[in-house]
């Protein structure tokens, strides 16, 4: 917003430009022989009405677009003709004061018009509350997600690597006494615990990869999501137009997305073929994910798809799922977002 | 047998280092990031390499395109990439060059000594090894596609181990059948692809590799 800072320079002009023609007109009424009628006057009129006009008008205009600029505008309109009834008035003579109608109609279209404002909520207003409204609950939403998420992992690594440390600690323990005594069963003991710390490394892994796909970091949504469709059990066609690589929050909810759409086709769909679509188009990132299944796919409470349409609303964004009986199923993920330069992809320069 | 080493945990630098040299290897190299990587593998000497996927600068893949880059200058490279977890998307680059030469295993199989050196010794010579997960996922992965569904299970089996690198007496070995036995299910195996007879371990390998990852009209225009 610069113009409120060029506003005094341009007014400053005008106002010389006025002085300027007030002058000259009392100038060619004074060499025409200063008559009795002081018709200069409705001249200088003339010009101060044009710009208490221009300057009024300038400063409602400062106001943002909306109720509040509305309701400058109707008062610097007011702020004008009120004074220039008034100096009508004066200026023919000044005799019984009509401008009192005038001014009290000006009056009564003002409160009206303040009173139509504040009855109803403004758009902006409107859309913010709505805004609030949608922050609070994909918050709450977003919060819970990553609290579930939380306990998920706990339990995971209690459940598994721990059981399969605290087991390792114990073969070890014997294997130490039996050392001397039983070396045969000692050995046998050894071999365990380092079975065991195979087992504790999966379950390390298994982990790991819920929480962020390694390949995922490496290569970014476009190798992630070709890697997904080589895991999974089911033929997949990838098609990846994405210039660019969106922000890796975004990447990484739009992959666990994909993921258990494609997990969705293996499981309840009984697909034979499944397709992934990965597009960026009018500032969103668009996932198409189809499959020839038997459809009847539904975000219900519970179910997958319900915890990806809330990982996604999280960043704005939605889940469509168009699933008849008997299928097809597709299923589309947006989320809004910009995109950052493309990244380099280790297989383009190596080939 | 001279043998460079890249990994950037200490820990596990020192201890692979420990590992080769008690089995009889020269480790000539052991650095922590992938320039310096780079630097070694243009030693003409070097016998095998053995690369962590993940090194700085990015720590994202930096093993994998070292490999693959001293590959492009010395094709059929000696070269195992051990990581965390296994990507058959990784495999496939790996493999694309269809030289042999090539390991891909988790860190885990650093654990059974044995069959890790063993697993060195081979790619050295020449052969490739990829790790059980690569293949499991490989074999899920084309389980939906025809001519796998008219292998029988004993088939299967055979042809997870030909795809980890094993020979003929390997896979007998591993499955307690006759070395005969295993060659008659080989042969089957093949037939039932529509891939060429392949006798020498890495050429048949490949073979099945290109079959598992490639659609099978590709394989059989081969």
């Amino acid at each position: 917003m610069t113009r409120p800072r060029e506003l005094p320079r341009h007014l400053a002009m005008h106002v010389i430009a006025g002085f300027g023609i007030c002058a000259a007109t009392i100038v060619i009424w004074a060499a025409t022989g200063a008559s009795t009628y002081f018709w200069p006057r409705w001249v200088c009129f003339g010009i101060g009405v044009v710009l208490g006009s221009e300057f009024a008008m300038r400063a409602a205009w400062r106001y943002p677009p909306g109720r509040r600029r509305r309701l400058a505008v109707h008062i610097a309109a007011d702020a004008v003709l009120a004074p220039l009834e008034i100096a009508v008035w004066a200026l023919s003579g000044a005799g019984f004061f009509w401008p009192a109608f005038p001014l009290a109609a000006l009056a009564i279209a003002l409160s009206l018009h303040v009173w139509l404002e504040f009855r109803r909520p403004d758009d902006r207003e409107r859309a913010l509350v709505h805004r609030v409204d949608v922050l609070t609950r994909t918050r709450r939403g977003a919060l819970d997600t990553q609290a579930a998420e939380l306990r998920r992992i706990e339990r995971d690594l209690h459940d598994g690597a721990q059981a399969r440390l605290v087991s390792l600690g114990m073969s070890l323990g014997l294997a130490e006494r039996l050392l001397l005594t039983d070396p045969e069963g000692a050995a046998k003991l050894l071999a365990e615990a380092r079975t065991s710390t195979l087992s504790a490394l999966d379950d390390l892994r298994t982990v790991m990869q819920a929480i962020h796909p390694s390949v995922l970091a490496d290569r970014g949504l476009s190798g992630a999501v070709q890697a997904l469709a080589l895991d999974v059990s089911l033929p997949v066609e990838v098609a990846y137009d994405v210039a660019g690589a969106a922000p890796a929050p975004i990447e990484s909810a739009m992959y666990f997305a994909v993921a258990e759409c494609l997990a969705n086709a293996v499981k309840h769909s009984h697909a034979r073929h499944a397709s992934v679509r990965i597009e960026h188009r009018d500032g969103r990132l668009v996932a198409v994910v189809a499959d020839d299944g038997r459809g009847g796919a539904r975000v219900g409470a519970g179910s997958g798809l319900s915890g990806v349409a809330a990982r996604l609303e999280a960043f704005d964004g939605e889940l469509t799922v168009l699933s008849p009986g008997g299928g097809p199923t597709v299923v589309t993920l947006e989320v809004p977002c910009e995109l950052s330069s493309a990244r380099t992809l280790p297989s383009s320069e190596t080939d | 047998m001279r043998v460079v080493i890249g990994e950037d945990l200490a820990l596990l630098r020192d201890g692979l280092t420990r590992l080769l040299e008690a089995s009889g290897f020269d480790v000539v190299g052991a650095v922590a990031d992938a320039p310096s990587v780079a630097v070694l593998l243009e030693r003409e000497d070097v016998d095998v390499a053995v690369l962590d996927i993940r090194m700085p600068p990015t720590y994202t893949n930096e093993g994998l395109k070292a490999a693959l880059a001293a590959r492009q200058r010395r094709p059929g490279m000696p070269i195992v990439v051990l990581s965390q977890f296994v990507e058959q998307l990784y495999a496939r680059e790996l493999l694309q060059s269809g030289e042999g030469g090539l390991g891909y295993l988790l860190k885990d199989r650093v654990a059974n000594v044995d069959e890790f050196v063993a697993a060195v010794r081979q790619v050295a010579a020449g052969g490739t090894v990829l790790d059980p997960k690569v293949v499991a996922g490989l074999l899920s992965g084309a389980s939906a596609r025809e001519p796998l569904a008219r292998l029988t299970p004993r088939e299967r089996e055979v042809l997870r181990l030909i795809a980890q690198g094993r020979s003929n007496a390997g896979i007998a070995a591993g499955l307690v059948l006759s070395e005969k036995a295993v060659g008659k299910h080989i042969n089957n195996i093949f037939a039932k692809l529509a891939l060429p007879p392949a006798t020498d371990d890495n050429r048949r390998v490949l073979a099945v590799l290109t079959y598992l990852q490639g659609t099978p009209e590709d394989s059989t225009a081969g």
